[in-house]
C-alpha cells in the first residue's frame, strides 16, 4: 500500500515536471533565457537599480534577409513599393533589388536592415513572437561565451569595444559566424544594431520634466551621470543609439531578432 | 376631408421613404441611421495618416474608439496622465488658453485629444474625473486611453519617448502634435511654452472656413 502511495507520488512529480518543462521548451531556433536580473545603464532618481528578467525565448540568431523575403512574400503590404510611409520612412529596404528581389546587395544569409520598428514588430507578429525588451536584450547580451556576467569577463569586454568602435561595413557579413554566448544565442555584438520593444523608452535624463535638449544631454558627457558603469562603453553608445531612433528609420546596420515568453 | 387626405398622403410619404431607407441598407451592407444623407464614401487614408494605426481606445465615457474616428478636424494631440503632477496639467491649461484664444468658428472646427500613458489608473473614470476638473468641454476634447501595446505604437509614430518609473510616474516628451483632418503631422512643438501665436496661425491655415 505504502509503495503504491509513493509510485503515484512519483508519478505525479514526474509528470508535473514533465508539463513545466514542456511550456520552458524553446521553440525552433530559439534558446531559453533564464529568468534574472538586469541593472539598468542608465538610472534616473525614481529608477529601479535592478530589473527583473522573466525567463523568455530569444532568438539565437538575426533575423536574415532570407526570413524577411519569406515575409514579405505573404504579407505584401510589407513589400518596399506597398509599405505605407507612416510605417516606414523611404530608405525601407533600400538595399534591395525589388519588392521581392534582395539581389546581390542583400544575400540571403546576411542579417535584414533598413527595416522600420513597425515592419520588425510585424514581422515577430506574423511568426507569434515580439521583439525583446530593452532590459531582456541587454540582459542576454551581456552574458560573454564563458559567463552570463560578462561585464567581468576582460576579453569579452575588449572584443565588443573594438567593435562598437569600428564603423558598420558597406557589405554585412552572413549571421551565424560570430562567438555563440554563454546563452547560446549569436551575434548580439558585432554585426548589426537591434531594434528592442521599447526603444522609446530608452532616455537619458529619465526625467524629461526638464526637457528641451534630450539630445545634447544624451550625447554630452554630464548626461552620463546616471550610468551605472562608466566603462561600459558599448551600453552607453547603444543607449544614444536606442535614443535617437524614430520607429519608421530604416538604417544600413540596424535588424533585429525575436523573443517570446515562455 | 382635406385634413385625411393630408394624412393619409403624410403616411404615403412616410412608407415611400421607410421603402426606400430599406431598400438602402438592403444594399449596403453598412449600417447608418436611416435618411439622414450620408457623405460621399470616405478616401483612402493617405500614407502619412495616424489613423492607419488600428488600435482600438476606450474614452472617458467608457466607449470604445478608433483613432480614425477624430478624421475630418484638425486635432491637437498631447500624450499625458491624468496623475501627473507636474508638466501635464500645465500643457493641459496652455492648450485651454489656445482653445480659448481661438475664433469661435475655428474653435468649432478643430479638436484637442490627450492620450494616456497610464494603461492601469487611467480608467474611463479617472478620465472623467479629469475632464470635469479641468472644465473640458465634450465638444472639443477627446480623452483616450489604452492597452499598454496601442499606447507604445501611438508614441512610437508621435515620436513621444515615454518611461515608467518605479513610482509609477511617467517621464515623457512634452510634445504637442498638430493633425490635420487627415491625421498627418503637421507640426510637432516641443516643450512647456510652445508659442501659442505660431500653433494658432498653423491651426488656421488647417480651417477651411
Amino acid at each position: 500500500m505504502l509503495k503504491n502511495i509513493q509510485l503515484i507520488f512519483l508519478a505525479t512529480i514526474s509528470a508535473w515536471t514533465t508539463a513545466t518543462r514542456a511550456v520552458e521548451i524553446p521553440p525552433v531556433n530559439m534558446v531559453r533565457i533564464p529568468a534574472g536580473v538586469y541593472r539598468p545603464f542608465f538610472r534616473a532618481a525614481n529608477d529601479p537599480k535592478e530589473i527583473p528578467v522573466k525567463s523568455f525565448a530569444l532568438d539565437v540568431l538575426p533575423v536574415t534577409t532570407g526570413d524577411f523575403l519569406e515575409f514579405v512574400r505573404t504579407h505584401p503590404q510589407w513589400q518596399r513599393s506597398q509599405v505605407k510611409h507612416l510605417f516606414a520612412d523611404d530608405s525601407y529596404l533600400k538595399n534591395w533589388d525589388g519588392d521581392v528581389n534582395p539581389g546581390t546587395n542583400a544575400p540571403l544569409d546576411t542579417p535584414v536592415t533598413f527595416v522600420s520598428w513597425f515592419a520588425a514588430r510585424a514581422y515577430a507578429e506574423s511568426k507569434d513572437k515580439r521583439l525583446p525588451t530593452v532590459a531582456e536584450w541587454e540582459y542576454a547580451a551581456q552574458a560573454s561565451s564563458t559567463r552570463a556576467d560578462g561585464e567581468n569577463d576582460a576579453a569579452f569586454k575588449r572584443e565588443v569595444l573594438q567593435w562598437y568602435s569600428t564603423p558598420a561595413p558597406e557589405k554585412l557579413a552572413a549571421v551565424g559566424r560570430g562567438p555563440i554566448n554563454f546563452y547560446r544565442v549569436r551575434d548580439m555584438h558585432g554585426l548589426v544594431w537591434e531594434w528592442v520593444l521599447d526603444f522609446n523608452t530608452a532616455m537619458v535624463t529619465g526625467d524629461s520634466r526638464s526637457d528641451g535638449g534630450i539630445d545634447a544631454q544624451f550625447f554630452c558627457g554630464a548626461g552620463s551621470q546616471g550610468a551605472q558603469n562608466l566603462d561600459d562603453f558599448p551600453a552607453f553608445m547603444r543607449y544614444g543609439f536606442r535614443s535617437s531612433l524614430k520607429a519608421d528609420y530604416c538604417v544600413h546596420n540596424l535588424g533585429f531578432r525575436c523573443a517570446k515568453d515562455l | 376631408m382635406k385634413t385625411s387626405i393630408l394624412v393619409y398622403s403624410t403616411a404615403a410619404l412616410l412608407l415611400v421613404t421607410a421603402n426606400l431607407c430599406a431598400e438602402e441598407s438592403g444594399t449596403n451592407s453598412i449600417h447608418r441611421s436611416c435618411c439622414i444623407p450620408t457623405e460621399a464614401p470616405a478616401k483612402p487614408l493617405t500614407d502619412k495618416s495616424l489613423y492607419q494605426l488600428d488600435s482600438s481606445w476606450t474614452n472617458d465615457d467608457g466607449k470604445t474608439i478608433q483613432l480614425s474616428s477624430l478624421r475630418g478636424r484638425p486635432q491637437i494631440v498631447v500624450m499625458f496622465f491624468a496623475s501627473c503632477q507636474l508638466t501635464c496639467p500645465l500643457t493641459v491649461v496652455q492648450l485651454k488658453q489656445l482653445e480659448a484664444a481661438l475664433p469661435p468658428k475655428t474653435r468649432a472646427k478643430v479638436g484637442f485629444t490627450l492620450v494616456s500613458f497610464d494603461s492601469v489608473h487611467d480608467t474611463p473614470a479617472a478620465l472623467k474625473n479629469y475632464r470635469t476638473q479641468h472644465t473640458l468641454s465634450p465638444q472639443t476634447w477627446t480623452l483616450l486611453s489604452g492597452s499598454p501595446d496601442n499606447v507604445l505604437d501611438l508614441a512610437a509614430v508621435l515620436g513621444v519617448k515615454f518611461k515608467r518609473d518605479a513610482q509609477g510616474q511617467f517621464s515623457h516628451s512634452n510634445l504637442i502634435t498638430l493633425l490635420n483632418s487627415e491625421g498627418e503631422i503637421v507640426r510637432q512643438f516641443v516643450g512647456l511654452n510652445p508659442d501659442n501665436q505660431q500653433l494658432l496661425t498653423e491651426i488656421e491655415k488647417l480651417i477651411e472656413h
